[in-house]
């Protein structure tokens, strides 16, 4: 579990807040999803809770643990991040960025072929075909297939996903998204998986959470947020693709 | 020249051009070498810390301004040694430029996301830099490493003014002998050494590449070959550098990077670069040769009085050849004696308490500055005495030796004697500063008295009428030390004495300035015809 108590973060000195005063809990085995709109916080929240950005106050716990106490590394590499940009590394193969996250731990080199081959089938990539090739080589959705098999690697507990499939054409992002559904099935992760797309957030969230100008604004299933919108902001949000559904459904 | 006496040139000259090949590629590997090691970390420290930025680039910024010679010079004179170590600091100095700004605009370079997702996955500081950040910044890095390579063949050339060997050696003995062929024979090898340096670099960054070859299963298999070759190359380049030099240098070649000859065996004999020096140079290395056990190291073709008596100074050479008026008004900062006598005897007295250092007895002439107008102006104008340049003098353009042009014994001293004060003052090499004279483009140079090319351009001295010029008798200088060592030296060195009147030195000037023979075999001739090489049982 991840549980966040009274987090904030200012990069200002504490003049402004990009996450304001934030608590709530991940649960062991579910998909939170973050949702907002660009400069809400939700990406710099998944970075908090990596330590890849430090909390201005409040605390962070993995598994009961505060972060803050842990080795910074070491947490890193207990976790899967998948990034938004991707961030394959150009000058290694395929199979060398899956296996990078094994490498460091200090994984023999068999093992970590092994582990590579089989996290390339997991993620749908042929090893024969592609864990020789360069990212260069790839498309966009195959990058971030390798993206995801990058984060797996070393079996962690939670998967932390920040915009992973916002690069991708509508197509590639649907097949994407069902892939990682049947994924988390098979694997049981714990994922935090941040979007601004608000059918990203009900395709793939067990539950979301609503974050607006660095708050938390709801947190819930999508039933609840969609039936009972603790806030106006939250109405508004998802009243506007329900309009938009309506009118496409008319002239369908 | 001819092309078959081009081939017979060359085919001479070849031995020597492979040991000075080799000596050059030791020299620019050496010091390259050494800038890839200080460089790239001194890069990295810039590119982590942002107040050693500036600093940083701005110091190896400010060695690079330093020209060359005068950078030679300056570490000359702080080590007090002649020869490769400061030669190999100072193109260190030189290649550190490069390879620091391009380590720090190549790791500045990689792109973000992909260092955070380095940071992201749990690298530590220095699994990023040797994982990621290295191997992406890697073509910026090897691209300064180029530049720094071929930079430092170039300025490599220059090393030979300090004793340091190499492809300058023959550019720098051509320009003091006038001799086209020579200059050449450094000035077209080390270009294209640059041009294969910079190759094997190249070669050594496509070895390198980790990208999956394209194209048919035959050219994948060549370059599975081909790649670890090219990946040595620049190591390939050193070791034939090495071997070129070790096969090929011999004691009487003069290796710039042989044994220092500490064996008590051996006498150092330097000279400045001009070919009168050289010829002493050789007149008393072929004695001592002839009539002692001693062995020779010729260190001629030193840049001039300074690095010349530096070298001497600080023990780099045992013995070579100074002109009395040189060393009282440049070295010793006196005031000029007319008197020659007087002149030897003072100059004696200093070098033995200052330098533990003896002059021994002078050849006999007296090298010293002439001032000279072409024979064709002489006449049409009427000119006999440096007096009658006086009313003119705004009228002509002058060209003086570097040395000449700032010496108190030189133009400024002379300029206050005589109230001269020409139209233009140009520094001119003094091989060129006769070519000059003679093409027209200058009316009156600083020549020297015992200067073959003054017959072989037809050119007219004129008289000192106010004795401005002190008397500049050459005279071999030795260290006291290597002298008590072996006492007879003096009596060896001293055969020469009195045999070289202005005349004579005029004419083995000649010999070597005007018919392009080399001074070994001027001075050879010399001997032999005294009868002074037969050793006396």
């Amino acid at each position: 579990m991840i549980s966040l108590k009274n987090v904030s973060k200012s990069f200002d000195g504490g003049r402004t807040f990009a996450v304001n005063d934030v608590s709530f809990d991940v649960r062991e085995g579910e998909t939170l999803v973050l949702l907002g709109s660009s400069g809400c916080g939700k990406t710099t929240l998944l970075k908090l809770t990596n330590r890849l950005l430090e909390s201005t106050s409040g605390t962070i716990e993995v598994d009961g643990q505060d972060i803050a106490l842990q080795d910074s590394i070491t947490l890193r590499r207990r976790i899967g991040y998948v990034f938004q940009g991707i961030g394959l590394f150009p000058h290694m193969t395929v199979e060398e960025n899956v296996a990078m996250v094994p490498r460091l731990l200090g994984w023999s080199a068999k093992k970590r072929r092994e582990r590579a081959h089989e996290l390339l089938e997991t993620v749908g990539l042929d090893p024969k075909t592609y864990a020789r090739r360069f990212p260069e080589e790839l498309s966009g959705g195959q990058q971030q297939r390798v993206g995801v098999g990058r984060a797996l690697a070393a079996d962690p507990a939670y998967l932390l996903m920040d915009e992973p499939f916002g690069a991708l054409d509508a197509l590639t992002r649907d097949t994407l998204q069902q892939e990682l559904l049947s994924l988390k099935e098979r694997l049981n992760k714990t994922i935090v998986f941040v979007t601004h797309d608000i059918f990203e957030a009900l395709a793939l969230g067990d539950r979301i959470a609503v974050l607006h100008a660095g708050r938390l604004e709801q947190i819930g299933t999508r039933e609840e947020i969609l039936k009972k919108p603790a806030t106006h902001f939250v109405r508004e949000l998802f009243a506007k693709p329900a309009k938009q559904l309506a009118a496409f459904g008319g002239m369908l | 020249m001819a092309g078959d006496s081009w081939i017979a040139f060359l085919s001479e000259r070849l031995p020597e051009l492979w040991l000075r090949t080799g000596e050059h590629l030791m020299l620019t590997g050496v010091s390259t070498g050494m800038a890839i090691l200080l460089g790239i970390p001194l890069g990295i420290c810039a590119a982590r810390t942002w107040w050693l930025r500036g600093p940083l680039t701005g110091g190896v910024g400010i060695l690079q301004t330093i020209p060359s010679l005068a950078m030679l010079a300056i570490l000359l004179a702080l080590l007090q040694k002649i020869g490769a170590i400061p030669a190999i600091i100072a193109l260190t100095l030189y290649a550190l430029l490069p390879i620091v700004r391009n380590t720090l605009t190549g790791l500045e370079g990689v792109s973000p996301p992909v260092l955070e997702a380095a940071r992201g996955i749990g690298m530590t500081p220095r699994q990023r830099l040797w994982l990621v950040e290295f191997p992406l910044s890697m073509p910026v890095i090897v691209a300064g490493i180029r530049t720094a390579a071929v930079v430092s063949v170039g300025i490599a050339t220059l090393s030979a003014f300090i004793g340091a060997g190499g492809l300058g050696q023959f550019i720098n003995r051509g320009l003091a002998l006038s001799n086209t062929n020579l200059i050449l024979l450094g000035a077209i090898p080390a270009a294209v050494l640059a041009l294969i340096v910079d190759g094997s670099i190249a070669a050594s960054q496509w070895g390198l590449r980790r990208r999956r070859s394209r194209g048919s299963r035959f050219r994948a298999a060549i370059d599975r070959c081909l790649r670890p070759v090219a990946l040595l190359l620049p190591v390939a380049l050193i070791i034939a550098g090495c071997f070129a030099y070790f096969s090929t240098s011999t004691a009487s070649s003069n290796p710039a990077w042989g044994p220092p000859a500490d064996d008590g065996q051996t006498v150092r004999i330097g000279t400045k670069n001009f070919t009168e020096q050289l010829i002493l140079g050789e007149l008393m290395a072929q004695l001592i040769e002839a009539r002692t056990d001693l062995r020779v190291e010729r260190r001629f073709n030193l840049g001039g009085t300074m690095i010349c008596h530096g070298a001497f100074k600080s023990g780099g050479i045992d013995l070579y050849a100074e002109y009395t008026g040189t060393a009282l008004t440049a070295i010793l900062k006196q005031s000029v004696i007319v008197d020659p006598g007087r002149a030897h005897e003072t100059v004696a007295r200093e070098y033995r308490q200052r330098f533990a250092a003896e002059w021994l007895r002078a050849f006999g002439f007296n090298n010293t500055y002439a001032i000279t107008v072409r024979k064709s102006d002489a006449t049409f104008r009427n000119l006999q005495t440096i007096s009658d340049l006086i009313a003119i003098s705004g009228t002509l353009r002058a060209g003086f030796t570097a040395e000449f042009s700032e010496r108190p014994d030189g133009y400024p001293g002379l300029r206050r004697a005589y109230g001269l004060q020409f139209r233009e003052v140009r520094d001119l090499d003094p091989a060129l500063m006769y070519q000059a004279i003679a093409n027209r483009e200058v009316e009156v140079i600083s020549a020297f008295a015992t200067d073959g090319r003054i017959a072989a351009f037809d050119l007219q001295p004129l008289r000192d009428d106010r004795g401005f010029f002190p008397p500049y008798q050459a005279a071999p200088v030795i260290r006291t030390e290597v002298l008590q060592a072996h006492p007879e030296l003096r009596e060896v060195v001293e055969l020469l004495a009195g045999r070289l009147d202005d005349a004579t030195m005029r004419r083995l000037n000649f010999e070597v300035d005007v018919k392009k023979r080399r001074p070994g075999d001027v001075a050879h001739e010399f001997l032999e015809s005294r009868g002074l090489l037969e050793r006396e049982k």
